[in-house]
């Protein structure tokens, strides 16, 4: 038996970590970007709250065209709970949509570099990088970021786990949200 | 986008290629372009067969079918793009607790009064004098707070929609006598308008749940039933005064139909096929009126303020945000 007082991230550890275990909550890496994004838009993704097909951009940044990128590159799911890119350099690739989109992007990375090392063991260096933009942002696994990781999980546990969202609060980021019409209608 | 078409030949109508295809029993072929559809409505006596359902299954468009008497005989639905065992739970228990149901189903009934109200307010401005009508519709509506079952809240609905209906015969023109709602099958002119326009609204409504991951068989002022989308009546009778109501009016005052327009049989009196293009036509168009929404901040046609009360209802259900019916504002 777990102690229900365990932190969530020693539960998921734990969880991740033994095949046949029960994750405590659903986590997936979409989930700390909308994180950064949306606490609420992270809810509704949670109950898989969808919002129907004809809206643009309905996964943020799906519009994208990374295939435009040239690096030689393969999918690679892990445990079924993380697809990552990793580049033939052995480091691990994500894109990120548009210059807003860099810290939730570099979250997300983050939490692949973190899953990879402490359920895999396989330590590894991540690439930031947009398709149209030369530089690349090279991102690091340190005792910060990793912390960084964690308190996300702690904090996108709280968000799930609750009862509702917290309420819609007016941002940029609405206006091309797919959940715009269903947040402020009244 | 969100076509709906509405087919009134006899014949076929099958998939051809990437399209739709209506063969029509003279021979004369039409084709519609599904792309964009919503629904297409079928009034005329068509035949289908499987491959043109799983065509529009996967297209995502519905397809409405109107038998005898224009009744509506039943959807088939496009297989939903939506699933959500959560949206179904809630939705459920709020069904299963009383005090829940009953604050959904006052809500219902309040925004229909209010719509009835508005349309009534607009002709009491315009010559006739409607403010012992207008009174009993607040009376009603006010009366709403102290009623503590769902039963005494469709009596509230009940004796609104009848003062509102003892308008009709005023403002229609001569020839149009109405006399009171007749159902089945309806025995005048104004009664069969009524049941068709009340049918259209209820078939795109049934359209617009199917957006949502709402299960259109389970609502609140109406008892749940086997046969019938009864979520789709309760959110229906919130649109009926704007959509298919003010269309009767302005077809029959601007003398754009006529009682050359409706066949009489035995014992009712029904649109004859003249009379259902001419309708339909003049709610399509209204259903692609437009208008500002304030909290949307952005212009919706109507059919759009349809899909937005599908998502209140639903955002309600999950979040416990607070559910404001649909009431006319402009
Ligand atoms: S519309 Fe705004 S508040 Fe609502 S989910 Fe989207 S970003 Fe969040």
């Amino acid at each position: 038996m777990t102690d229900s007082s365990t932190d969530p991230v020693d539960r998921f550890l734990d969880a991740a970590r033994d095949e046949t275990a029960e994750l405590p909550f659903r986590l997936t890496g979409v989930m700390f970007q909308y994180y950064v994004v949306c606490e609420r838009e992270l809810w509704f993704l949670s109950r898989d709250v969808e919002i129907d097909r004809d809206t643009p951009s309905i996964v943020r940044g799906s519009d994208v065209d990374d295939s435009a990128y040239s690096d030689k590159r393969r999918d690679v799911r892990v445990d079924g709970i993380i697809a990552i890119d990793v580049l033939d350099s052995g480091e691990i690739l994500e894109v990120k949509p548009s210059s807003s989109m860099t810290e939730p992007a570099r979250l997300q990375l983050l939490f692949y570099l973190w899953y990879l090392d402490r359920v895999t063991g396989v330590e590894k260096t991540g690439v930031l990088a947009h398709p149209t933009e030369k530089r690349r942002e090279t991102i690091e696994l340190t005792p910060e970021t990793s912390a960084e990781v964690e308190s996300a999980i702690r904090g996108i546990r709280e968000v799930v786990t609750a009862e509702s969202p917290p309420p819609a609060e007016g941002k940029p980021v609405c206006d091309s949200c797919a959940y715009h019409d269903f947040c402020w209608s009244c | 986008m969100n076509d709906n078409y509405h087919v009134f030949s006899d014949g076929r109508i099958e998939r051809q290629d990437d399209t739709v295809r209506v063969v029509t029993d003279d021979g004369e072929k039409k084709y519609l372009p599904v792309e964009n559809a919503e629904a297409i409505f079928l009034h005329g006596q068509l035949e289908y067969n499987t491959r043109f359902v799983s065509f529009l299954n996967q297209e995502g468009v519905a397809v409405h079918v109107f038998g005898w008497h224009d009744h509506y005989a039943g959807s088939i639905m496009p297989k939903r793009g939506q699933t959500s065992g959560q949206t179904i739970v809630d939705q459920v228990r709020a069904y299963d607790d009383p005090g829940h149901r009953l604050k959904l189903a006052k809500a219902f009934v309040d925004g229909s009064i209010h719509n009835m109200r508005s349309n009534v307010t607009y002709y009491d401005g315009r010559g006739y004098d409607f403010e012992h009508v207008l009174e009993e519709l607040e009376d009603a509506r006010a009366s709403l707070d102290g009623m503590g079952t769902i039963d005494e809240t469709m009596g509230v609905e009940a004796r609104a929609r009848k003062a509102y209906y003892s308008t009709f015969d005023e403002i229609l023109p001569e020839g149009f006598v109405f006399g009171g709602r007749q159902y089945n099958p309806p025995n005048n002119e104004v009664n069969s308008l009524i049941s068709f326009g009340n049918s259209l609204v209820y078939a795109n409504i049934v359209s617009a749940i199917r957006a949502t991951a709402l299960d259109p068989t389970v609502s609140y002022l109406h008892e749940p039933g086997e046969r019938r989308y009864s979520l789709a009546l309760d959110i229906a009778d919130l649109f009926k005064p704007l959509l298919a109501d003010r269309v009767i009016f302005r077809l029959v005052n601007r003398g754009q139909l006529t009682t050359d327009d409706f066949e009489d049989d035995m014992n009712s009196c029904l649109l004859n096929e003249a009379g259902r293009k001419t309708y339909s036509k003049a709610y399509e168009k209204t259903l692609d009126e437009t208008i500002d929404h304030p909290d949307l901040g952005k212009k919706v046609s109507y059919q759009y303020l349809l899909r937005v009360e599908a998502y209140k209802l639903k955002k309600h259900l999950l979040t416990g945000e607070e559910y404001v019916p649909f009431r006319r504002w402009w």
